[in-house]
């Protein structure tokens, strides 16, 4: 066998715990994550010699821990301290118990990046090499490795104490172990339905986890949903990588080991009592699925119930969905679509595909199988999964199509497209607005059952938020279609846009979002976020002074009339403005000799506009190539 | 992959003495608590030998000559890879002494 990777196999066992133990020494995550791999490098080298040694764990603790201690030292050479601190290291424990419950809580630290979290959790914890989690993730090891360096940036000033709230905290714990279970067992994008390999991290993680917080409820909880889910992983794909729904699946390939220790979790979490959080939650409606023996025995009752509840903690759209599928089995289908309908306009959900899946799964039932058909072709458009998709088509196709209905949307666009008359820019501008509407209204939907508010939905959806330019460009595109396929009707309810000369189109939520998510300083941040919730133009805004300010009822006087803001700018703008109580509210460090715009207590000057529109602009140019100006800013009218 | 770590009767009668029960619940217990160990225990050193040829089934009643062959105990674990069935199968023949194991790879649940 290869040394190598026998060593290796040794490592990824301690990884967490040496790690862990020299976080607590060198206090400094990047640091200790440096020195472990170096230990890793001895162990290559010396124990292919030697052969591995007998308790391999201790010696690579031991290892790591003079690493550590004579990294300390030199250090401290550098800094010239006193000798007694030199000893402290050498007398602290090669290991302490919560070495690597404080290493998942500082991998989780919610000032990381989600997606840093992950890698830095797999990294550190879970021992893997960065090229293995860019396997596992689909995605250059480079892209991992600059995570993880990322991440051991942003944490280089963070402390390794448990944290003070750690029930907040194992929240961000329990999340990144379930999205790399999910990560693995519906994997988001690729061929492969499964993972496996990610799933057996998290589940790792997990049962590791439980059993360093074994009174948190929601660690057993989030291991019981992982176990039962687990255990279906044999039965819910077919012979040729499809997936399997649920109600279909063999349960008899279901793993009972792994439901046994689903259920034993689940009675933990249940033992250790309190309000049911969403893992437990989730779990419990898991164990319900596990305990049919027959599709058909399922307490559907019982999920739609667990699911209410569910949805009451966690709202968001896909448990609703998931909600109104459990409401479809207990109550009928009429009953689930009524809930999926209250859907059907949420943002989140506009490009989900499980979405029209499951409209297509109840409207099947309710016996009108042309529109169902519609809803799995929607679907298949949506989904990025191969196997999938082809299993989605798969269901359409078994539907009876309206063979009366005439040419699909697909023929007749791609006829449209091939006409010889139209410039190459045009049709590419035209290729743009009908790819969008295919995906949203559906490749083979008839176009004779397409309706104007339809085209009208899948337009406020694409181009909602661009600007009136755009819209209106996308609006011809499809008039012109519209009229070329005798359905000028389509176009009806789109109407044209005002457009204004100046590219004031508004900076969309998502990306300000993204901005407001990095690193700012007060000042700017104060800035963006009053100019965002005022409305207000730049120039008033950059022309307030402290005085004119009333923090109480959120708003301040100009020389025409009143800006106002809200919780955002509210929360900011003490610190903002810290001690001083006259003056500019926005300053630069530089001095200035003008009276009207200077600080009068530190002679800082006002910032001009000039200035803040460049930083904004450079700030932006990660969002934008072109960057934005403040005026974009401006919330979009609606 | 799941691996099946098997352990033979060793045929000597030494009872097992106090550091070995420590030292094995501490390894039990970790692996459990690392979420490798899916299922483990001992087996009963009896038990009944079934043979089938063509549509006649005997049954045998234990103990068996072939003492060596008999397995005493078993362990069910969830690992990354080989190497890593190897070292836990290493770290629990350390604890028990002379003997031997037998580690497969177990298909499909």
């Amino acid at each position: 066998m290869d040394v190598r990777r026998a060593v290796e196999a040794v490592w990824r066992l301690e990884a967490a715990k040496v790690v862990g133990a020299l976080t607590r020494l060198v206090r400094d995550v990047g640091l200790a994550e440096e020195l472990a791999h170096d230990t890793l490098v001895a162990a290559l080298e010396q124990w292919p010699e030697s052969g591995i040694s007998d308790n391999p764990g201790a010696w690579l603790t031991a290892v790591a821990k003079r690493r550590a201690v004579d990294h300390l030292r030199r250090a401290e050479r550098l800094a010239r301290k006193q000798e007694e601190l030199a000893r402290e290291p050498e007398s602290a424990p090669a290991e302490a118990p919560d070495d690597v419950l404080r290493l998942m809580f500082l991998s989780c630290h919610p000032v990381l990046p989600t997606r840093e979290r992950v890698a830095l959790t797999l990294r550190l914890v879970g021992g893997l090499t960065v090229e293995e989690i860019a396997r596992a993730f689909l995605v250059d090891p480079p892209v991992i490795a600059r995570r993880v360096a990322a991440a051991k940036r942003a944490l280089a000033g963070v402390g390794f104490d448990l944290p003070a709230d750690p029930a907040e905290r194992l929240s961000s714990v329990l999340e990144v172990v379930y999205l790399v279970f999910n990560e693995g067992y519906s994997a988001t994008s690729g061929d492969d339905l499964l993972r496996p390999g990610l799933c057996l991290e998290a589940l790792r993680l997990g049962r590791l986890l439980a059993d360093l917080v074994p009174d948190a409820a929601e660690a057993h909880g989030l291991v019981a949903l992982m176990e039962i889910q687990a255990s279906r992983s044999a039965a819910r794909t077919g012979p040729s990588g499809e997936p399997v729904q649920l109600h279909e699946q063999n349960r008899g390939r279901w793993d009972p080991l792994l439901i046994r220790r689903g259920f034993t979790a689940l009675l933990r979490a249940r033992e250790i009592g309190g309000p049911p959080g969403p893992y437990v939650l989730q779990a419990a409606i898991a164990v319900c699925h596990a305990r049919a023996s027959r599709a058909e025995d399922t307490d559907w009752a019982q999920i739609a119930a667990l699911y209410e509840a569910l949805a009451r903690q966690v709202p968001t759209p896909v448990v609703r969905l998931n909600q109104a599928v459990a409401v479809g089995m207990a109550h009928g289908p009429a009953a689930g679509l009524a809930l999926v309908d209250t859907l059907a306009d949420d943002p989140a959900l506009r490009e989900y595909h499980l979405l029209p899946g499951v409209r297509g799964d109840l409207l099947v039932r309710l016996g009108r199988t042309v529109d169902a058909r519609r809803e799995f072709e929607r679907a298949a458009g949506l989904t990025v999964n191969a196997a999938e998709r082809a299993f989605l088509l798969r269901r359409a196709d078994d539907l009876a199509a309206d063979e009366t209905a005439g040419p699909t949307l697909g023929a007749t666009a791609d006829a449209f497209l091939a006409r010889d008359d139209l410039g190459p820019d045009t049709l590419r501008s035209y290729g743009q607005t009908l790819r969008r509407l295919r995906l949203t209204v559906g490749e083979r939907v008839p176009l004779s059952a397409m309706t104007a508010a339809e085209v009208h939905r899948a337009f406020r959806s694409a181009w909602g938020t661009a600007s009136p330019k755009t819209w209106n460009r996308h609006r011809s595109a499809l008039r012109m279609f519209a009229l070329w396929a005798d359905a000028a009707h389509l176009a009806d309810d789109l109407p044209r846009l005002a457009e204004t000369g100046a590219p004031t189109e508004s900076i969309p939520d998502d990306r300000l979002a993204a901005l407001f998510d990095r690193d700012l300083p007060v000042r700017e941040r104060v800035l963006w976020l009053l100019l965002r919730e005022s409305a207000a133009p730049v120039r008033a805004v950059l022309s307030l002074d402290i005085e004119d300010l009333d923090l109480d009822d959120r708003r301040a006087r100009t020389g025409s009339g009143w800006i106002a803001w809200r919780a955002g700018t509210a929360r900011l703008l003490p610190a903002l403005l810290g001690a001083r109580t006259r003056g500019p509210v926005f300053v630069t460090e530089r001095r200035s000799t003008n009276a009207r715009d200077r600080c009068p207590d530190t002679g800082h000057t006002r910032l001009s506009y000039e200035r803040a529109e460049y930083l904004f602009k450079q700030s932006t140019k990660a969002l934008h190539p072109n960057g934005y100006t403040l005026r974009q800013l401006r919330p979009r009218e609606t | 992959m799941r691996y099946l770590m098997t352990s033979l009767a060793t045929g000597a009668e030494t009872p097992p003495d106090e550091r070995l029960f420590t030292e094995m619940g501490k390894f039990i217990e970790e692996m459990t608590a690392t979420g490798v160990l899916l299922a483990t225990g001992g087996l009963a050193p009896t038990g009944l030998r079934l043979t089938s040829t063509g549509d006649e089934i005997t049954v045998t009643d234990g103990p068996f000559t072939e003492a060596k062959e008999v397995v005493a105990g078993f362990a069910l674990i969830e690992v990354r890879s080989e190497e890593e069935a190897l070292e836990l199968a290493r770290r629990f023949r350390r604890i028990v002494g002379d003997g031997v194991s037998v580690v497969q790879q177990v298909f499909g649940p």
